[in-house]
């Protein structure tokens, strides 16, 4: 049997000045409330409380610690202060702000924007069960990941990679404004590559090098994943993931389904975000945005024959 | 005070990254150093962590807020890294010295002046113009050179320095100074892992035509590129001067808000070569805290 999860705070306790409304969300990091502040004013704030390693009763307010777990602890709050410590530094309309930082009940709270709307996911399902050929327009798709390149273009100036790119890190506001979220992820892997822990991963988003050891990380790791999310959106389902994909690789076959209903061009550049060999991606999110900028005349190529007998073999031999 | 500053580190195919660079300013002075410790020794990134750590408590110590003489410290303070290194190797008993190249800029004033020691560059470009860019002190520049007075036969590999920090002879320092800077000039600092694969002329017609929030990582890439699965580490630190007569661009380091007192570095501190301790103490969390939550108002400053 797994140990219970630690408890989450009662609605109506106040932490920091901020009053707790209600729980948002739970991770392995920790959970994120609705909160109020002094002013009224509505905030996300998430608490450093590691499920594996910290235990809190219900209606109690410190969590308790085992003292063997107390190293592993420390080492996550690190992970925990370097993720306020990035997200302080950036300040961008697509990337999600920090209000503020505090330490009590014997852990530590990051104060985040709250922010009103659904994740890019939502909107993926929503659009692919109203089951019409495109799942999103292509100028959508266009200025969309433009926004989301604008953030991330900075988070790569600051040295720092997110490392869990997916629709359900992307949230759009209800003023319609894309914003990069979850940075629980992220780390300053550019400069100091020696004592880096490598991040979970999400299965169709994470790059091939995500998955080894020893694979270099960087900037086209995120590019991978922007690519894999630009298919998602294309789509409406995540890709086959990397491994899967080094074993026996659909992109191109998938990918070509989508020809005539999103120009060659978008499909393009989604394949070269998505190459497996790392170097073959846009090695910047500069040079991919300027790829997605360049608005040429949009030319659609039709399926040929052959490609479309192809296709059909390939559905006959996934349903056996 | 104005200029914008702009770094990339990045690990070529090597094991590890000996590249180290920072800078550090008053309201008055900014100092820009880096530096590339050697490998064939040991310790490397100590000896060029250890360099920059001296340069940057030695500005922080006479820039108050402007160094008298930018050029003696400079020299003084490259000489002090490599007294550090030799100190470093006897108290931990090593039987080589770690090494390191550096090179340093001093801008203050409306003047640039540097200093550098083996084969870590400064450039500096005006308009499209290379104006101004460092000898390598390797026998590879020094044969160039003197090849018009001695001939010599075979080509040296380019690698081979006649001097750095930390070597058993006094290094040679080579200074720089004053060069009086016009708005937008452009200077970067780099180890040999950019100039090596990326030439002079690529890297004038980067700064030239980009920003150096573009030009540097893309010259970054480039080398990484050309260095292929070998590559070399490649670590960059770019600056652009803006005159204070410059409008308010929002981007850069304006220091002009300063106190006389204020000293803001990006090079750590820490103790001689220690390994920083894996846990943190509640001080240290205190600290942070403290240090998220001042990053948390500079940018909403930024903002509004």
């Amino acid at each position: 049997m797994s140990k219970p999860k630690p408890a989450p705070l009662p609605s109506g306790t106040v932490v920091g000045g901020y009053q707790i409304i209600k729980k948002l969300a739970a991770g392995g990091f920790g959970v994120v409330y609705l909160a109020e502040d002094a002013e009224r004013h509505l905030v996300a704030v998430k608490e450093y409380l590691p499920s594996s390693l910290a235990e809190r009763a219900p209606g109690e307010l410190t969590p308790r610690v085992k003292p063997e777990k107390q190293p592993l602890y420390r080492l996550g709050l690190k992970s925990f202060f370097e993720e306020g410590r990035s997200l302080a530094q950036i300040s961008h309309p697509s990337v999600v702000s920090v209000l503020n930082f505090f330490r009590e009940n014997e852990t530590v709270y990051m104060v985040m924007n709250y922010l009103q709307g659904d994740t890019l996911q939502d909107f993926i399902v929503t659009a692919r069960d109203l089951k019409r050929d495109k799942v999103f327009r292509e100028s959508t798709i266009r200025s969309l990941f433009d926004e989301i390149l604008r953030g991330l273009r900075i988070v790569h100036q600051h040295k720092m990679l997110h490392l869990d790119i997916k629709p359900a890190n992307i949230f759009i506001t209800n003023e319609n404004k894309a914003v990069l979220l979850d940075f629980g992820a992220a780390r300053e892997v550019l400069s100091k590559e020696g004592n880096f822990i490598r991040p979970m991963y999400t299965p169709g988003f994470a790059a091939p090098e995500m998955y080894r050891r020893d694979g270099t990380l960087g900037p086209w790791t995120d590019i991978y994943a922007i690519g894999a999310c630009i298919y998602a959106c294309m789509q409406g389902y995540p890709p086959n993931d990397s491994p899967q994909r080094i074993e026996k690789d659909r992109l191109a076959l998938s990918l070509s389904r989508l020809r005539n209903v999103y120009s060659d061009n978008l499909i393009e550049v989604t394949e070269w975000c998505m190459s497996l060999d790392p170097l073959s991606r846009p090695q910047s999110v500069f040079s991919l945005q300027k790829e997605l900028a360049r608005e040429t005349e949009r030319r659609y190529t039709k399926l040929s024959f052959s490609e479309r007998l192809k296709l059909q073999l390939e559905n006959l031999t996934a349903k056996s | 005070m104005r200029f914008s500053v702009y770094q990339v580190s990045r690990r070529g195919g090597r094991e590890k990254n000996e590249d180290r660079m920072g800078y550090c300013y008053t309201r008055d002075s900014g100092l820009f150093a880096l530096a590339d410790g050697m490998g064939g020794h040991p310790e490397g990134e100590v000896a060029a962590q250890l360099a920059l750590q001296t340069l940057a408590a030695m500005f922080q110590r006479d820039a108050k807020p402007t160094l008298r003489e930018p050029m003696r410290f400079l020299h003084e303070a490259i000489i002090a890294g490599h007294h550090q290194l030799l100190r470093y190797a006897t108290q931990k008993a090593l039987i080589d010295t770690p090494r390191t190249t550096v090179v340093a800029c001093v801008l203050q004033g409306n003047s640039a002046y540097w200093a550098h020691c083996g084969d870590s560059r400064l450039y500096l470009v005006r308009g499209d113009k290379l104006i101004a860019r460092t000898r390598d002190h390797s026998y590879s520049e020094l044969q160039e050179t003197m090849s018009h007075v001695v001939p010599m036969p075979e080509r040296f590999n380019r690698n081979v320095l006649f001097t750095c920090l930390g070597s058993p002879g006094k290094p040679v320092v080579d200074t720089v100074g004053p060069l009086l800077l016009q708005s937008g000039d452009r200077l970067l600092l780099c180890s040999d892992g950019l100039w090596g694969t990326v030439s002079d002329a690529i890297i004038t017609e980067q700064l030239a035509r980009n920003g150096i929030a573009d030009a540097v990582p893309e010259l970054v890439e480039m080398a990484l590129r050309n260095g292929g699965a070998k590559s070399d580490n490649v670590t960059v630190l770019a600056m652009e001067w803006e005159s204070a007569e410059d409008h308010d661009t929002g981007a850069g380091v304006s220091t002009q808000s300063l106190g006389e007192e204020v000293f803001a570095s990006t090079i750590q501190a820490s103790m001689l070569g220690e390994a920083p301790a894996d846990e943190l103490d509640d001080a240290e969390i205190e600290r942070s805290i403290r240090e998220i939550n001042e990053a948390i108002k500079r940018s909403s400053q930024k903002k509004s």
